[in-house]
């Protein structure tokens, strides 16, 4: 047996049941998940030395309640807490940060910050990146393949959330590196020493933008991009501070750029892999969001997507969870956990997909939703609009995957043959035309 | 006829609109929603809608 019941009656796992960084799991997870979601829905792990908790229902219950926070400070191996004047601007953010105030602050900060975030300001983004967009494919042209990561995943998402935050172009390198950085100082899943020297380099990032808000502050009108709203956000007398507002510009990175690398990536992946659906959302672009979230749901990207730590002593499911452990929230397992979901892991962009916990639930909600929904439809409608016929190298991209990234099953080749006219063969061409005639009858 | 905003995921609820897909039909206000009645985006309560302007 690779499992225990603990004497006390605690469900136990280790990594032979569940181990996330193994090769195997990483390309193919999808029998561990089902396993983890039918039989080990909360189960604490052995190896990892966390909780884990992996059903659809799980994971719903746990993000609706607030005695698991997603404060890294409430974890019983967060470093001490350091005086106020010894802080640096990292963790002064940290403290504002949306995953650290208490439920009150945090409606305070939603509240204020939820105009530079709804969806008809992310709406009004579509006109700002999307000559980001285009300017990626033009970078493509025509060739006979392309690779999906290096020439579109790896690009546009860092360069449009520079826009946003504006970053000029010519600091792509810069942002990209305070991006991951400010993303792995608080992944609990890497060494202490390999967390703190992320932080110092995501040092440079913060007095970027301190001085730039600075700057906002100084000038007759803050401006009516991002970073201006954040400025001019107000309920009466309160604004939000400078701290403030750079753990907003914080949440829109871990947001909006290395997890929208995937999001391309995954999504270019399940479209081409499934023709039919590439096909109908030509024919229905109005399925685009809907189709974005079942991509995201299907592509279950996530190795150890997100964590909680309660705050609290609490009975979970049946497990007594001690105040400061911490628990891996094993999201991408829910996504496709067959209680929930018919048919969990085919691509539908007709779905329905009422309760999906694509972006959380609850709380912490995923801030930045609105605007990945807008940059990723904007990738994939340019994407049909240069290569409606693009299908993957071999049937499977030749795919590869970093299996070092820290919390993503990355992949970092996915190979796209392009079927554009000057390459095609004219036997080939001849099937296409056909597809095409079906496609606008 | 009002527009009411989740202040935790931007989900506007739309009084003119209601929500045909989930039985909720135009026209149906606000307070009319049952108190037990969630946000279809983000499952956050009733409490956290404000009125929106926009």
């Amino acid at each position: 047996m690779n499992t225990s019941t603990a004497t006390e009656g605690r469900v136990e796992i280790d990594g032979r049941i569940f181990n996330p960084y193994s090769k195997d799991f990483i390309r193919s997870p999808w029998a561990t998940w089902e396993k983890m979601v039918l039989e080990y829905p909360v189960a604490w792990h052995k190896d990892l030395n966390m909780w884990v908790v992996s059903s659809h229902d799980a994971c719903a219950e746990m993000l609706k309640n607030n005695v698991f926070t997603p404060n890294y400070k409430a974890w019983e191996h967060a470093p001490p807490e350091k005086p106020e004047a010894e802080k640096n601007d990292f963790e002064r953010s940290l403290d504002h940060g949306l995953f650290a105030t208490k439920t009150q602050d945090h409606l305070r900060l939603r509240k204020l910050a939820m105009p530079a975030f709804s969806k008809p300001v992310m709406g009004k983004i579509d006109a700002k990146i999307r000559d980001l967009v285009t300017g990626v494919f033009d970078e493509i042209g025509e060739p006979e393949q392309f690779d999906a990561f290096s020439m579109i995943a790896e690009k546009l998402p860092v360069r449009a959330i520079a826009r946003m935050v504006g970053v000029p172009t010519n600091k792509e390198a810069f942002f990209q590196e305070f991006a991951v950085s400010v993303i792995k100082s608080t992944r609990i899943n890497l060494p202490a020493k390999e967390r703190q020297a992320a932080m110092q380099t995501s040092l440079a990032g913060f007095a970027y933008f301190k001085d730039l808000i600075a700057q906002r502050r100084a000038a007759a009108h803050p401006g009516d991009d991002f970073v201006g709203s954040l400025i001019s956000a107000s309920e009466g007398d309160d604004r939000l501070g400078d701290y403030d507002i750079m753990a907003m510009i914080q949440a829109v990175i871990v947001a909006g750029s290395d997890t929208a690398t995937d999001l391309h990536t995954y999504a270019i992946q399940g479209l081409l892999s499934n023709p039919e659906q590439y096909r109908l959302l030509r024919q229905r672009p109005e399925l685009m969001e809907n189709a974005i979230i079942e991509l995201l749901r299907v592509g279950a990207f996530g190795k150890m997507p997100q964590y909680r730590f309660a705050s609290e002593d609490a009975e979970f499911r049946g497990q007594h969870i001690r105040k400061g452990q911490s628990i891996l929230l094993n999201l991408t397992a829910a996504w496709v956990d067959p209680q929930k979901w018919e048919r969990p892991r085919q691509l539908d962009i007709t779905r329905r997909l009422d309760g999906n916990l694509v972006f959380g639930a609850g709380a912490h909600f995923c801030i930045g939703t609105y605007l990945v929904r807008v940059q990723g439809g904007l990738m994939i409608s340019e994407l049909m609009k240069r290569f409606p016929n693009a299908e993957l190298v071999n049937g499977n991209g030749e795919v590869e995957y970093d299996y070092n990234h820290h919390n993503a099953r990355r992949i970092n080749r996915l190979l796209v043959k392009s079927n554009v006219r000057s390459h095609v063969h004219p036997a080939q061409e001849r099937v296409i035309r056909d597809a095409t005639v079906e496609t606008s009858h | 006829m009002k527009k009411w905003i989740c202040i935790i995921c931007g989900y506007i609820y739309d009084e003119a609109v209601g929500m045909p897909d989930h039985g909720i039909a135009a026209g149906t206000r606000f307070e009319s929603l049952p108190d037990d009645w969630t946000c279809p985006e983000c499952g956050s309560p009733k409490e956290s809608f404000e009125l929106y302007v926009g």
